[in-house]
């Protein structure tokens, strides 16, 4: 079975790094150091079905690189990494599902994946159809 | 003779017009006449004329003195009159003058009482100055905390998980090798408690400081009690020994998380520089008739009965200047109250001070 696709933006390179090493063997993880790359590589590669990415970056943050990213690709689940405590921004998007969840940095990759896991099982209920094709 | 009475004057005179009259008048006439039939038939006539002379002479005497007497007293009587009349005239005019008087003075008595008023209302406006003015320092100095907290807190959050990740990547790769090692275990635990703990320090700085105005939020009580004891070990010095009570089941009620922590942290301080050397802080939680029960009692110095009934004022304090601003209470008291809870103090000194916090715990 081919593996799921995820991105992972975020501005801090270790993270990226990190992030890549410990799920890599899971999951196809591609990295962005920015919303522009990030959504660069949505636009390209439909395969991506799962998208984290940070809050707090330079010039876009994370609420404006899904809101836009959603756009393209609707169908993608997103998930938010703050370093800060839940702010009303987060609550909203929270309750209008524009994202599934959000993750307190730092996170626990295993409930990350976790979370990854419980998505891919409902994307794979939902999508029986177009597998059989 | 000027200087004689009158009564003198007269009887004087009379004396001197009688003496000259017997001693001269025979005398004048014995030269003027000298036949004696003539003589003594004047004789007889001398008495009479002395005696018209003396009553005309006294006549014209006593009627000016009498006149004199007479001016004197009807100007006197005038005088009379008149002073009557200007007595009268002053007395009308002193009581014109006291009406004017008392009517001022019931107008500044008025004025007073206005003035005393407009004091009073003064004082109570000064007062709330006073508070609102704390209060804005307060919100001011949260808002800047809150700033400067989450600002670090995110700072730290990132190497935070650069350890952490970097902790999952070497289990795992511990895992896949195969490694048996308890020093490395051992090694890979320590950094595991380090960022375990870090990370929740960082996580209570961000509810502490927690810029929301918002009182309807859950908060877990033993949650928040438990975050303000972490956040304040550092003012933990001697040996103190913490105690809680707490009720079996999580106590969750609405209100403020960042300020319920601020309540918290105050009354921990609190206990902590009371007890200072050696003793304990006791906390209890429970719930009876839909309202949370917090009590924090401790061991320590305790307060007089005269300072219990100040300590939330504004700027009141028993500590030394420079280590209390005299506003944790004030603030604690102030959060209470925008919570709809009550807040008791009890003290006796030497033995200690229990402080009893009861917060409504039903949702709405």
């Amino acid at each position: 079975m081919r593996k799921v696709k995820i991105l992972y933006v975020d501005d801090e390179a270790i993270n990226l790094m990190l992030f890549q090493a410990n799920l890599e063997k899971k999951y196809h993880v591609l990295t962005a150091e920015n919303a522009f790359t990030g959504l660069q590589y949505i636009a390209e590669d439909k395969y991506i079905k799962i998208v984290v990415t940070d809050m707090k970056m330079p010039v876009m943050n994370g609420m404006e690189f899904i809101r836009k990213a959603r756009l393209i690709a609707p169908e993608i689940a997103y998930f938010i990494l703050t370093g800060f405590e839940i702010c009303d921004e987060i609550q909203e998007a929270l309750s209008q599902g524009i994202i599934r969840r959000y993750f307190r940095k730092p996170f626990n990759i295993q409930e990350i994946s976790r979370e990854i896991e419980d998505t891919i099982a409902e994307f794979s209920d939902g999508c029986d159809e177009k597998n059989a094709n | 003779m000027k200087n004689l009475k009158f009564e003198h004057r007269i009887t004087v005179l009379y004396l001197i017009l009688g003496l000259i009259w017997i001693l001269f008048s025979d005398k004048v006439l014995g030269i003027i006449f000298w036949d004696i039939n003539s003589l003594t038939r004047l004789q007889t006539l001398k008495g009479f004329f002395y005696v018209i002379i003396t009553a005309i002479f006294f006549y014209f005497f006593i009627s000016k003195h009498l006149t004199k007497l007479r001016n004197t007293e009807s100007e006197l009587e005038k005088h009379k009159n008149n002073l009557v009349e200007l007595i009268q005239e002053k007395t009308k005019n002193l009581d014109e003058a006291i009406e004017a008087l008392s009517n001022t003075n019931s107008k500044l008595n008025e004025k007073n009482k206005i003035i005393n008023k407009k004091n009073a209302e003064l004082k109570k406006t000064l007062k709330v100055l006073k508070e609102t003015q704390f209060q804005l320092i307060q919100i001011e100095k949260m808002a800047s905390l809150g700033i400067l907290t989450a600002g670090i807190s995110h700072e730290i959050n990132n190497p935070l998980n650069f350890i952490l990740g970097g902790l999952t990547g070497l289990q795992d790769y511990i895992r896949d090798e195969n490694i048996r090692d308890e020093k490395v275990e051992l090694y890979l635990n320590s950094i595991k408690t380090g960022i375990e703990r870090a990370t929740s320090i960082m996580t209570g700085l961000n509810q502490m400081s927690r810029a929301s105005e918002n009182y309807r939020e859950p908060c877990d009580l033993h949650a928040i009690i438990n975050n303000s004891l972490l956040i304040t070990k550092g003012e933990l010095k001697g040996s103190i020994e913490i105690k809680k009570h707490f009720s079996d089941t999580p106590i969750i009620i609405p209100g403020n998380v960042g300020k319920l922590h601020q309540v918290f942290i105050n009354l921990i301080v609190n206990a902590y520089h009371a007890v200072e050397e050696k003793g304990s802080i006791t906390i209890t939680t429970g719930i009876t008739n839909n309202n949370a029960v917090i009590t924090i009692t401790d061991t320590g110095c305790g307060i007089s009965k005269d300072k219990l009934s100040k300590i939330t004022d504004p700027f009141f304090t028993t500590k030394e200047p420079g280590k209390g601003t005299g506003l944790g209470l004030s603030i604690t008291y102030n959060i209470i109250q925008a919570h709809k809870g009550t807040i008791k103090f009890q003290s006796t000194i030497k033995k200690g001070t229990s402080v009893t916090i009861i917060l409504p715990a039903k949702f709405k």
